[in-house]
């Protein structure tokens, strides 16, 4: 290296580091809420979808007039800044470190899935920022005792208790009597499947198969087989929607069908309905949220992401919540600093959310109920939680018997 | 330039970066933060550099001996010191570096007596989902598909990260440099031009291999272990992920593969493209990454070293 490209070297790292020290105080103008989102990444699908979610809710409010502001003495804009994480728990703290230290944020929205908002939790307690988090099994969030986070969510056992909770609904002739458990073979299919076993016990529901499905597989024919064999008459499934979608079309190839069918994680997406068509018809789909909620903006919400994507979403109004929640606590406190913030979300109740009133239990946790929902010619319908006057399950007819 | 003046210039390069946290506000920049990535990136690089630019060896490995590296930081620190007393650990760091290091050397000695070139490279990218997935299913030992979380109440700043990155990076720096000069390194290197020749000369081939595959799995795990103090949470996800292979490739293929400065060179620069093109292109910047990746193999195939020293008719 030649001795005036080290200098410049020299000089160049000096200049770089001394320049950021330079800043200047000015008054508050506006609120900046930063987000780590998996905008590419193999979470990019849900990234957007909570992107959008987070956009609507600072519009929304934005065009009320923005948050108020105590050192301001009026309302305050709200600005929304995002950073990519690019789906990798590893690259949550990058995604946070630019928008502490570049965009300046003052309080922070969660990114989505358990391994990145662990990061993005911990990257909170690190530069004590408050971090508003959904999308995190609470029973690994709660033993950390976190003091710069929230959480609201629902815990797995609570979502693997669903369709156990659906069948007590029922008329006793009707309930599922044999149930195959199929999960697929990942640390979450057989943490789920787990749950599932556990839940059938507490319902004592009979279990006739329960084994992990091979993921990516082209057949799955020794899978069908076998709950034919056993007479299964409901299926709880938890995949991805690939290996949802091959299964449901080798079982009408193999015309068999099951009067209850469930799906997790693979049978929400407007790409599980647009490839299985009618086929999809009464399938169930877990979910986070519904706009068939009788909340206050729930339709609307819903209506207006179907407007723009021309398919329904049961997670935005989560994402959207999430941002509504930490829009309230500012606007009720008047504050930016993060602990007071913090203090006025834990054991706190926010109601008239999208996702109904969230209540907070001391130590920032808000359980939640997920959502199930049955797909019927091209849409999907709100089965649980029901609501009054909601739509009434339909347990499916053989193939040959469908129109 | 003569050696003394230059080992006078890294010298003072290093000083002024070791003084850069004193600097009012620098810690709470980004540019900091940046230059604890790049540090990272160098050791992790370096270490690639030693095993496919001295030796000859395309190894895929460098993300599993990172997460082997971070996997052993968390697992000690939230075991054997759970007591609180394994932040920045040196015993910490060096069990991450010498964990991956066994395991390189166990792994290594039936890939690298068995295979070369373009199946040898296949092994190691096996060997890296085989641990992908033995942490996954290791249950509570490593946390399954979740991984680990450390507590970062220890945390205060970004300046013990940066000095012990910036040290590793000299340390790492300075190893490849040692070894390019000594007789290690020239039967590395004629392993590299023709192993058959190098056995005929009386080198042991597969123990040099070993040993350098060792040593990039050492720099990786440290990397890993330090990489860990930082972001507090392991995780398959995060810390297997191939980025931590494909990027330490990149920066020595564009700073200049098989030479001491080139990975260097590189991680400055890589790391700026891709922290640059994360901050402007959120959305996009794979394609904008993509797309000079593509333009470096077009323009600059031995990288940037190495096209100075072609363009100047040195080799």
């Amino acid at each position: 290296m030649r001795k005036r490209e080290m200098l410049g070297l020299v000089a160049g790292t000096t200049a770089s580091a001394v320049l950021p020290g330079i800043a200047f105080a000015a008054a508050p103008t506006e609120v900046t809420i930063g987000a780590p989102i998996s905008m590419t990444g193999l979470l990019a699908a849900d990234g957007l979808e909570q992107k959008w979610a987070y956009e609507q809710a600072v519009a929304d409010v934005n065009a009320k007039g923005g948050v108020f502001n105590k050192a301001a003495g009026k309302k305050l804009p709200v600005k929304l800044v995002v950073a990519d994480d690019q789906s990798d728990p590893a690259k949550v703290t990058d995604a946070m470190e630019r928008l502490i230290k570049i965009d300046k944020i003052d309080l922070l929205l969660s990114t989505h899935g358990g391994d990145l908002n662990m990061a993005g939790a911990l990257a909170a307690e690190k530069y004590k920022k408050f971090y508003m988090i959904t999308t995190l099994w609470p029973h690994m969030w709660t033993p950390k005792k976190f003091k710069w986070s929230a959480l609201f969510f629902y815990d797995a056992g609570g979502g693997a208790e669903v369709p156990f909770l659906i069948w007590e609904k029922l008329p006793a002739a009707e309930r599922p009597k044999k149930t195959a458990i199929v999960m697929e073979d990942s640390p979450d299919g057989q943490g789920f499947g787990g749950a599932f076993a556990a839940m059938a016990k507490k319902h004592k529901a009979e279990v006739v198969m329960n084994e992990p499905l091979a993921m990516g597989a082209k057949d799955y024919s020794a899978y069908i087989l076998k709950m034919k064999a056993r007479g299964a008459d409901a299926i709880l499934l938890f995949c991805n929607p690939t290996d949802a979608i091959t299964l449901v079309r080798q079982m009408k190839e193999q015309n068999f069908s099951v009067p209850y069918f469930h799906g997790w994680k693979g049978t929400w997406t407007g790409e599980f309905h647009e490839a299985l068509q009618a086929a999809s018809d009464y399938i169930l789909a877990d979910g986070f949220w519904s706009m068939d909620y009788p909340y206050p903006g729930a339709k609307e919400l819903g209506e207006r992401y179907e407007k723009q994507y021309k398919k329904q979403s049961v997670t935005a109004g989560m994402f959207y919540a999430n941002a509504q929640v930490l829009l309230q606590a500012i606007d009720k406190t008047g504050s930016l600093d993060p602990k007071t913030v913090r203090d006025a979300v834990a054991g706190h109740e926010f109601k008239d959310t999208v996702q109904g009133d969230v209540k907070f239990a001391p130590d920032g946790l808000a359980l939640i109920s997920s959502s199930a929902n049955q797909w019927f010619q091209g849409r999907l319908h709100l089965v649980y939680p029901a609501v009054p006057g909601g739509w009434q399950l339909k347990m499916a007819p053989p193939w040959n018997q469908r129109k | 330039m003569p050696r003394r003046s230059l080992y006078a210039a890294a010298a003072l390069l290093v000083l002024v970066f070791a003084l850069v946290p004193f600097v009012p506000g620098a810690p709470d920049s980004y540019l900091f933060f940046y230059l604890f990535l790049v540090f990272v990136h160098i050791v992790i690089s370096q270490g690639w550099n030693l095993v496919a630019g001295y030796t000859g060896q395309i190894s895929l490995a460098q993300h599993a001996f990172f997460g082997i590296g971070g996997y052993t930081t968390a697992v000690v620190s939230t075991t054997l010191l759970a007591d609180g007393s394994y932040y920045f650990n040196p015993w910490t760091l060096l069990a991450s570096g010498v964990v991956a290091a066994l395991f390189a050397a166990l792994i290594g000695v039936p890939l690298l007596s068995k295979l070369a070139g373009d199946y040898f490279a296949l092994g190691t990218l096996g060997f890296g989902e085989i641990v992908r997935v033995a942490l996954v299913k290791g249950g509570s030992v490593t946390g399954g598909s979740f991984g680990i979380s450390i507590s970062s109440e220890p945390f205060d700043t970004l300046r013990p990260h940066y000095w012990v990155g910036l040290l590793l990076a000299v340390l790492a720096t300075a190893a490849v440099y040692a070894i390019s000069r000594s007789r290690l390194g020239l039967a590395l290197m004629a392993i590299r031009e023709d192993p058959l020749a190098a056995a005929a000369s009386g080198v042991d081939v597969l123990l040099f291999k070993v040993l350098a595959f060792a040593a990039g799995g050492f720099m990786a795990g440290i990397a890993g272990g330090l990489y860990a103090f930082y972001v507090f949470a392991v995780s398959p996800g995060g810390f297997l992920n191939l980025n931590w292979t494909l990027y330490p490739i990149l920066m020595c293929v564009m700073g200049g593969n098989g030479t001491v400065l080139g990975p260097v060179l590189g991680a400055f620069v890589m790391t700026a493209v891709f922290s640059a093109a994360n901050v402007w292109l959120p959305t996009a910047h794979p394609i904008f990454s993509g797309a000079l990746i593509i333009l470096v193999m077009l323009f600059m195939p031995n990288g940037i070293l190495k096209a100075q020293d072609t363009r100047q008719g040195v080799r």
